[in-house]
Order: structure tokens, then sequence, then C-alpha cells
């Protein structure tokens, strides 16, 4: 592993990010470190107090001519603890708000850093690690950072600097005693190991009986069907519940063992105590030391506890922090596309003419396409047909440059589109998926994202063009009606035909079109056939075809098979020529469409 | 909270040990600084060293009585919070099982496994801190009372004159910070759900060139998000330096007051020293009562997903009556049956009538949509009918004990699912008891015993979760012989040939003729060829019944049917 190497880049990237804030993070690290050191002094000045009563009281006890408590003492000391007290809090305070304001302000600044960051990743990055990831690191792992930043620096910071110098008073008060005390500090070191070897991995096997109980949850709640088909809900419950206790049962180790670490150092704090006492004790009566040092001693004892018996807890939460700043960093340093070319066009100006010239392409090592050629003229239908899973997803990645051809060329209107600038190039297209996409917001919103300064009557003519107006006109609330996160209060059908009329909004030259196949009724069937007709008209358009009517009207047919366009040409072509096509056709399409 | 209650009364006696063992905690952070203060009045007083080491030891046992209480504490919090987590996990699996299909749609699988696993996660943590801090701090302030009461009434009132301020305080944060936390929490979702659909719609949103447009959308939340986390961040950390101000002053107030009790000597400084030790540890369990508030609106977001879990009514219950009334012979007969989705407007099937006798192959054809899977899965009552009855046998399907009915029945769904274990074990889930032979007869029925004998391991061989290591043909094959091995009074196979080659779907189908003797079989199908030779045909078209017959029968009587035939087959196949 580069760990090392990967560390260097996290940390460069994290100050980079932290960078705009740095005024505020030194005021806040300097409010932090003043007020731990007014912390560390407040015992000894309490301490005085308690040697001055100490004093009086003995004086009063042996009724020494004119004992009387100092009162004067006592409330200079008072007064100068209050000031103290408060100037801490003070302190405290202005370190948490700058310190808050910096971290998330920070934390803005990377989730924005990773959002842009997606619109740059070439598509092949997406279809190569898993969606869940990705949208971790953004929201977990930012997260997690935000958390161990937040809560972890302040301690560790005011941990480390409270131990110093607790450390360094007990030495001043009364070496022999601080030296007696520092045995605390071996000994934790000894427990923590002891108990984080065996904790880590329990907390190991822990994550393994999730891991185990979410597959066991996954298959039993995905495999619903046939366990109720089957009779099998108690088997079910019996294989869950063997999971659920060991789950249980390893998560309850994991629990009890790291929480023996705490109390197994403080044992060794509340025993040096008892030593230190006795032993200060006996020193106060040899008049080494007074009381209030005593006194002031064993706070700092107490004070140097604090840190200690969380170094276990921090650790992790530390090294939790770290791995979650490698992923951050890892995704922010991936490689991003070009986003520019050589030749500039003019969107307005193009035909749509598109010609693909001994392209070659395969997802990885391997060619799937070969040697592809074709040619479409401005206004011409292509249709995409094939099994389904035989790829014909690949060639909208490949007009819209989602994938670059590995070799040969595509061309519009005579321009190869590896030299066109990525946005103008984009800006020739429209899509409309089977998969539609619609993002939680209002209908209007949804089309009007077709064009983003389109005007309010032009949303409505290209929702009326998709024959989509008079449903939006039956929802409650019309154009300005939610659409919920995951869109299911439309049907897919509805869905559609937003997705045309957001389509026929950008008005472009170019159209690649699926077809919808199943969860549609008759109804909007016919009326997403008429939008699709309509929106093609006058475009050059890539249909992925399902419907016999669609592929014999076609200008030109692709048969697509394993990620390469084997058969090209007519409907009648294809068929006299007896290939794959006519197979295909008169198999799959002979049962899979109705209507002819 | 309701939740946490309902599953803590279970441990009633391991709730009381971690109470108990909350005190053995507080004797040691108190009874410390009591002995200590001893030894300064007795000992240092009265210069009594041999004193000094007898209490010396008295700290030492106080201090292994606390430990052990501490480790208690640790134990009890331990055992509860996994146990109730487990218990709690066990429900809503156990309540999962019970539901019917509408249930499952309405939460979705993705959802009900975060619910039985993350959210039950989140209960656990929000129990440890209740458990193990949440309780101490009561503790801790009650005892530190009831200590200084016996010395010193004067002084303990200041100490209880803090209390109400606390609790004022405690009170004050928790709510202003519970509607800013809530807040930030929707705003978390908010910036979830715009950066999932960005990831969802990368392609899209790329050929739109909206990348700037997703920015801003992104920006305006996450800077919410950020404001949001500010103001909650900011007031958890000024709760603690604001907190420990107010206590510090206690204790100056303390230090003024005990200097006047000193000098008219009813005082001793040792049990003032005790005082600002109990004080100062009064004080940490104030600050860790804090947490409870940072973990309470998560804790909270997840029961109420658990108990909408827990609180679902099952829409399908087992029928009353177990008893059959033996007709002679097998039948399915549906009579005028209406069928609306639970959250449907519009009805999916309307008036279906229709018998199938023993022996008999119903097959249903139609156009997407036309209701036909809904159809039978009505059957086995994945869903009960809105109107009109089912009956099997001469009884109503809603009277049938669920056990009965779906034994009779063999059922392949559309999307074949098998579970992770080896091709043997997925077989008998049809049947438990089966023998080899009968699992073997099965698979070559099946089309599947080939394939299977090509595996390295044969009926051996493992099959991994989520089945990605055959494919979609073999998954069909193995979920027909389950079905098959069943031996079932009645067959259902929803479209499950599609993703079989023609030449396997056509010798499939003759071996399972020759299996039925006196079995109902239904077929939905797509292709016209598989079903041509059924008994009975119904076509369906907008959830009707627009023809029912023969295949010869229809082509000339159904409009409908003529119209799939005639694309799908050519004039001497009609």
């Amino acid at each position: 592993m580069n760990e090392k190497i990967n560390w260097k880049v996290c940390m460069k990237g994290f100050l980079h990010h932290v960078a705009p804030y740095k005024g505020r993070l030194i005021i806040a690290i300097l409010a932090l470190v003043c007020s731990t050191a007014i912390y560390a002094g407040n015992p000894l000045i309490e301490g005085s107090i308690t040697t001055q009563l100490t004093k009086d009281a003995k004086e009063i006890m042996n009724q020494v001519e004119g004992a009387h408590v100092h009162f004067d003492i006592v409330i200079k000391t008072i007064i100068t603890l209050a000031i103290r007290y408060g100037l801490r809090a003070f302190l405290l305070l202005v370190s948490a708000f700058f310190l808050t304001n910096a971290i998330q302000s920070t934390m803005r600044d990377l989730r924005n850093s990773l959002q842009t960051k997606i619109q740059r990743l070439p598509v092949r990055y997406f279809d190569s690690h898993a969606f869940g990831d990705v949208l971790s690191t953004v929201t977990n792992d930012v997260d997690t950072l935000s958390n161990a930043l937040q809560q972890t620096f302040t301690k560790a910071i005011t941990g480390g600097l409270t131990f110093i110098l607790a450390l360094s008073m007990m030495f001043k008060i009364n070496v022999t005693m601080a030296v007696v005390s520092l045995i605390i500090i071996p000994m934790t070191v000894l427990i923590t190991k002891i108990f984080v070897k065996r904790s880590q991995r329990l907390f190991h096997l822990q994550q393994k009986t999730v891991g185990e109980m979410n597959g066991t949850i996954t298959e039993l709640y995905g495999g619903f069907n046939e366990i109720l088909l089957y009779n099998k809900q108690k088997d079910a419950i019996k294989q869950f519940e063997e999971v659920n206790e060991r789950m249980a049962k390893s998560a309850f180790k994991a629990q009890f063992i790291s929480s023996m670490i705490s109390p197994c150092i403080s044992l060794v704090t509340y025993l040096t105590i008892g030593g230190v006492a006795v032993l200060g004790c006996i020193f106060v009566i040899q008049g080494t030391i007074v009381v209030g040092g005593l006194q002031a001693f064993i706070r700092y004892i107490w004070q140097i506890n604090d840190p200690l018996s969380q170094v276990s807890q921090l650790s992790s939460q530390i090294q939790a922090a770290f791995a979650a700043m490698s992923r951050i960093f890892t995704l922010l340093n991936e490689e991003e596309e070009e986003q520019k070319g050589t030749v500039s066009i003019d969107a307005k100006e193009m035909k749509g003419n598109v010609s693909f010239e001994h392209v070659q392409f395969g997802y990885e090592e391997d060619l799937l396409m070969k040697d592809v050629n074709f040619e479409v003229k401005s206004g011409q239908m292509v249709a995409l047909v094939g099994p389904t899973g035989a790829g014909k997803t690949t060639l909208m990645n490949l007009l819209l440059r989602f994938y670059d051809v590995k070799g040969g060329a595509i061309k519009i209107d005579g321009v190869d589109i590896k030299d066109m600038n990525r946005e103008q190039l984009r800006s020739l297209f429209s899509l409309v998926l089977q998969d539609t996409w619609l993002f939680n917001g209002s209908i209007y919103d949804n089309i009007r994202y077709g064009r983003l300064n389109a005007r309010k009557d032009e949303v409505i003519d290209s929702a009326k063009m998709a024959n989509v107006h008079h449903f939006i006109r039956t929802l409650s609330h019309g154009y300005d009606s939610m659409i919920n996160e995951e869109a299911n209060n439309i049907s897919q059908g509805e869905k559609q035909l937003l997705t045309i009329a957001r389509a026929i909004l950008k008005d472009p030259q170019i159209l690649i079109l699926d077809e919808a196949t199943s969860s549609v009724d008759t109804r909007l069937e016919k009326m997403l056939q008429d939008a699709m007709q309509k929106v093609m008209k006058g475009r050059t358009s890539f249909v992925i075809a399902h419907r016999l009517s669609t592929i014999k009207n076609a200008d030109l047919i692709l048969v697509i098979k394993d990620g390469d366009i084997i058969e090209q040409g007519t409907h009648e072509s294809l068929l006299k020529q007896g290939g794959f096509y006519e197979k295909l056709y008169n198999s799959q399409f002979a049962n899979k469409t109705v209507e002819s | 909270m309701r939740l946490i209650l309902h599953y803590l009364k279970r441990y009633k006696l391991l709730v009381f040990l971690n109470i108990v063992s909350v005190f053995g905690f507080a004797l040691v952070e108190l009874g410390i600084p009591t002995v200590v203060s001893d030894m300064i009045d007795n000992g240092v007083m009265n210069q009594d060293e041999t004193y000094l080491v007898r209490m010396g030891i008295r700290i030492a046992i106080i201090s292994i009585i606390g430990v052990l209480g501490t480790i208690l504490l640790g134990y009890c919090c331990a055992k509860i919070s996994t146990s109730v987590t487990r218990d709690i996990r066990h429900d809503v699996f156990q309540k999962v099982q019970s539901f019917s299909h509408s249930e499952m749609n309405q939460f979705g699988v993705a959802s009900l496994i975060t619910r039985t696993n993350n959210d039950a996660f989140q209960i656990m943590m929000f129990l440890n801190i209740i458990l193990k801090t949440a309780l101490l701090t009561p503790v801790m302030m009650a005892v530190s009372f009831t200590l200084t009461i016996t010395t010193s009434l004067k002084l303990s009132l200041i100490i209880v004159s803090t209390i109400p301020i606390i609790i004022l305080g405690v009170v004050l944060v928790g709510k202003i910070s519970m509607p800013i936390s809530e807040k930030q929490q929707a705003s978390l979702d908010s910036i979830n759900r715009i950066f999932r659909e960005n990831l969802t719609g990368i392609r899209v949103i790329r050929s739109f060139n909206n990348d700037a447009y997703e920015s801003e959308r992104f920006d305006d939340e996450n800077v919410n998000f950020m404001n949001q986390s500010k103001r909650l961040f900011k007031l958890m950390s000024s709760t603690e330096p604001i907190f420990f101000l107010l206590m510090n002053l206690a204790a100056l107030l303390i230090y003024f007051t005990a200097s006047h009790m000193i000098e008219a000597q009813t005082l001793q400084v040792g049990k003032l020293v005790a005082f600002m030790e109990y004080l100062f540890h009064a004080m940490f369990s104030v600050m860790l009562f804090c947490m409870v508030f940072m973990m309470y609106p998560r804790a909270n977001v997840s029961a109420k997903r658990i108990m909408a879990v827990l609180d679902m009514d099952t829409s399908i219950h087992n029928g009353a009556s177990k008893k059959e009334e033996k007709t002679a012979e097998h039948s399915v007969v549906f009579d005028h049956v209406d069928f609306v989705y639970p959250d449907g407007e519009e009805a999916v099937l309307k008036d279906i009538s229709f018998e199938a006798k023993a022996g008999e192959t119903v097959a249903f054809i139609g156009s997407t949509g036309s209701g036909k899977s809904t159809l039978i899965q009505l059957i086995p009552r994945f869903y009960d009918v809105s109107s009109g009855h089912i009956f099997i046998d001469g009884v109503d399907v809603r009277d049938m004990d669920f056990y009965e009915l779906r034994n009779k029945i063999g059922f392949v769904p559309q999307k074949a699912n098998l579970f992770s274990g080896t091709i043997e074990d997925n077989i008998r889930f049809g049947k438990e008891d089966a023998t080899m032979e009968e699992i073997i007869h099965a698979t070559k029925v099946a089309q599947a015993y080939d394939f299977i004998m090509e595996k390295p391991l044969q009926f051996k061989e493992r099959i991994v979760e989520g089945a990605t290591n055959v494919s979609g043909g073999q998954k069909q094959r193995l979920s027909i012989a389950r079905a098959l091995v069943r031996k079932p009074q009645i067959y259902i196979y929803d479209d499950s040939f599609s993703a079989l080659d023609f030449k396997t779907d056509a010798t499939l189908r003759a071996e399972l003729k020759k299996e039925i003797t006196n079995e109902i079989v239904f077929i939905v199908a797509q292709r016209v060829s598989s079903i041509m030779d059924a008994d009975q045909i119904i076509v369906l078209n907008e959830g009707k019944v627009v023809g029912k017959g023969k295949h010869k029968e229809l082509l000339k009587s159904c409009d409908i049917y003529y119209e799939i035939a005639s694309s799908q087959l050519s004039e001497e196949e009609m």
C-alpha cells in the first residue's frame, strides 16, 4: 500500500480546503491553548485558598493571639479565580465559534468540490464504481470527518496540552509525588494495548457479522415471494434468528471488552491518588508541602486521567477520520475528462448528419465493435434493435462522448466529435430514456430543465406538444405540483411524457429515444407514441426500438449483438439477407409486439 | 422513546443492576474525595501516620469496588443494548414475514433492510448513551448532595441551588437544539437526495449541459445544511463552557461561605476540600448529559421508522376455518372477481369468471398491462380480491389457512429468485424431505439436469448470493424444478419460460405435460405458440375477459386473439 503518499495527498487536499479559513482556525487554536493554560493553573490557585484557610484554621484552633481568617487574601484570590474562570469560558466560546465556523465552511466547500468532481468525472467511472460507494463518500465520509474534527480536534488539543501542563505542575509541587504518579503513564499504555488488541479483533468480527446480517436480510427480503409461496416463513425467521443471535453476541463482546478500558485505567488513577494522598499527608505533616498543594496535586491527577482514559476512543475516531479523508481525496484526485475541444461549432448551424467511420470500441481491453461504418442524413430515423442486454446504450455512450471511440471517428456534419467542445457537442442532443430521470422539484422545473432560460409559455407549449399538458392540468397544483423523491406520485408513462416535453423544449438536432415497453397502459402508450412521432419530425433520431412500426419505418436499422453492430440496412434488405435480424424478427418481435 | 421503554421492560433485572452499578461509579468518584478530606482533617491535623495508611487502604478498597461497579455497568449496558437491538430486529423481521405484497411494496425492500439493520443500530447507540452517561448525572448529583447535607446544610444549599439552574439550562438547550437538529437532519437528507439524483441522472444532466444548474441546486442546500450545522454545533459547544463557568462560580461562593464558617469553627478544611471535589465531579457528569441531545434526534427518527414497520397492519389475514370440503374433483373457480390495487384508483381486473377443472391447462394471454399477472397472483393470495370470490376445491381462498393454501400451489414467478446455498438446497426448498430421486427427476423434467451435471460439484454446486453465477435461463429452470419437486395440486407459470430458447422451451413443455395427470395448470405467456394447445385460453384486455375458449375457436370468435396470433404465427401454423 502506498499509504504514505496517500496520506500526503490527503493532507495537501485537506489543507487546500482549510486554507480560506485558516485565520479563524488559528484564532480558535490560540483561544484553546490559552484557555487550557488557564485551566491548568487553576488548581494551584484554588489550593492556595485551602492552604490559607488551613493555616488560619490551625491558628484559630491553637488559639493564637489575633487569629482569624485572612479575608482580604481569600477574597483577592476568589476575585482572581472569578476572572480566570470568566476568561476561560470566554476563550472557550471564542474557540468554539471560530472552530465551528471554519470546520463547517470547510465541509461545505468539500461537499461542493465533490459535487463538481462528479460532474467532471468520465461516465466510465460510475459504470465501474458502485453507486452506493460514491454516495457514501459525500454523505457518510464527510459527516465522519466533520464530527471527528468538531469533537476530536478540541479534545486532542486540550487533552495533550492539559497532560503536559498538569504534569509539569505536579513536578513543581513535589518531585517525589510526581515521580510516583508517573506510574500512571506506562500502566495506561499497557492496559490500552492489551484491550485495544482484543477489542479490535472483536470489532472486526462484529463488522463481519454486520455484513453477514445485511446479506441475510437482503436475501430473505428479496426472496419474499418464494418464502411466502413455499411456506418458509418459519425457516426464514430461524435463519435470521441465528445470525441475529450471533450478531448480538459479537456486538456484546466487542462493547463489553472496550468498555473495560476506561475503568481499568481509572483503577490505576484511583490507586495512585490513594498512594499520593497518604504520601502527601505525610509530607504535609513533615511540612514539605502545604495542604493546598496536596489538594491541587490530586486535582492534577484527575486532570491527567481524563485525556488518558479517552486515548483509545480518540485514536479510533482519528483513524476513522483518516479513512474517511483518504476516500474523499481519492475521489477528488480521480482524473477528469477534458472539457475543451479544438474546433468550435455553431450549434445553430449544425444539420445533424452523423457518420461512423471505422469505429472501434470496447468497454474493457477487448474490442466489441471492430469496424463500424454507417451514415445518417439529417432528419433520418435510425432504429437500434437487438436482444436485451446486447449493448444498445453503447451507441448513446459514444455519440455523447460518455465514452470515447478506441479507433476510427464519429463525425457530425463532418466534424470529428473528439475535436468538439463537450458542451457544444451535447447541446446538439436530447435524450429520452426509458429509465426516466426526474428530480425532486415542480413539474415546471423539470420540463424547464431542457432549457433553463425558457419562458413559461415555451414550457407549456412543449408540454402540449408532448401530450402531457392536459394531464398536468388535472393535477391539484398544475405545473407547480411537486414530483416527490421516488417520483412515485406519477406513473411511468406520464414521467416519460414529461421527459419528452423536456427534450422538445431543448429543440436539438439529434434525438436519442428509448421506446417504452412495459408498465404503460394502452391509453398512455398511444399518447407516448404520438408524442415521440412529433418530436422526431425533422430531427435525426436514434431510437432503441421495440415496436414493429418503428422498425419498419426506419431509414436505417442497426442490429446490435454483444456490443457490436453486426448487421445494418432497411427492414426489407435485412430480411432478404436472412441473417440474425431475420431470425430475431421472426422470434422475438413475433411475440413481443401486438400491433403491426 | 415508547419503543425503547417497551423493550427495556424485558430486562428489568439488568436495568436494575445497571442503575445499582451507576452508584458504584458514583461511590469512587465521590468516595475518594471524602476519604482524602478525612485524611486531611484527622490524619494531618493529628499527625497520625497509621491512620493515614489505614485510609490509604480504604481508598484502595473503594477503588476496587468502584471499578468492579463500573465494569458491571459496562456489562449491563452492553448486554441490555445489544439484547434490545436483537429483540427489535427480531420483531421487525418477524413482522415483515407476516406482511403481504401490498405492505412489502409500500416500504420497499431497500428501506426494510435499512430499518432492520441501521435503524436498530442507531437505537443501540442511543441506549448506550442513556444507560451509561445519562443515568450518571442524576445519580452523581443526588449522591453528592446527600454527602454534603450531612456535613453542612449551608454549603449543600449552594450546590442545590445550582441544580435548578442546570435543569433549566438542560431543558433550554434541549428545546433549542431539537428543532435545529431535526432541520439539520432534514437538510442532510436533501443533500443526499440531490447527490443521488446527480448520480442517477449523470447522462441526462450532461446531455442538457446543466452541471452549473446542478451545482447551484446542490450548493443552496449545502449552505442551508452548513448554517444549521453551525448553529447546532455552536450551541452544543457553548453549553460546556457556560455550565463550567456556573459551577465554578458556585465553587467560589462555597469558598467564600466556607471561610466564614471556618472562622466560626463550624467547618473543617478537609471537608471543604471534599466539597470542591464533589462539585468538580458533578460538573463532569452534567457535561456528559449533553451527549443525549446530540444523539436523540437521530435515534428518534430511527425509532419512528421502526415503529412504522411494527405498527403496520397486515392487509391479508389468515383464513379462519381450516376445514376443507372435499369435492371429488379438484377445481379452481373465479367468480365475478374485481381487483383494485390497495392504493390504486382504477380496477386492474373487472368481473373475471372462469372455472378450471382437474387435469386442465388454462392459459392467459393479452398485452402488457392487461392484468394477466395480477390475476394469477390472486390465487396464492398475494393480494385479496376486491369483490367476488376465488374458490379452490369449493372453498373460498380467504377462508383457507395460508399454509394449506400455499402447499397446494407450485408457483414459478417471472423473476426467478434463488437463495445462497447448494443447488440441491434450492430445489429442496420446494419440499424439505424430497429424496434424491425426486430431485433428479424434477431437474430432468425442468431441463436443468444436464447443466447441473456439467458443474464441477453437480448438485452440491453453490449458488452465491444474488445467484449471479447462474444464467437467467438456468435460474428459471431451477425455479421450475423447485416447484415440480413439491408435486402441488395447482401449477402456476407466470411467464416463466421467457429466458429459455425455443428448443428448450418446447422440450420443457412437452416434458411438463407428461407430468400432469390430475393437476391444474395456469400459464401466463407472451408467445401464442406456448399456449396454443391449452384446454382453455383466456384473453384479457384492460382487465376484462374478452375471449375464452380453445385456440381454433378463439381465432374465429375473438378479434384481439386473432390479432395477437396473426402477428406471431404464419398462415399454416394458425
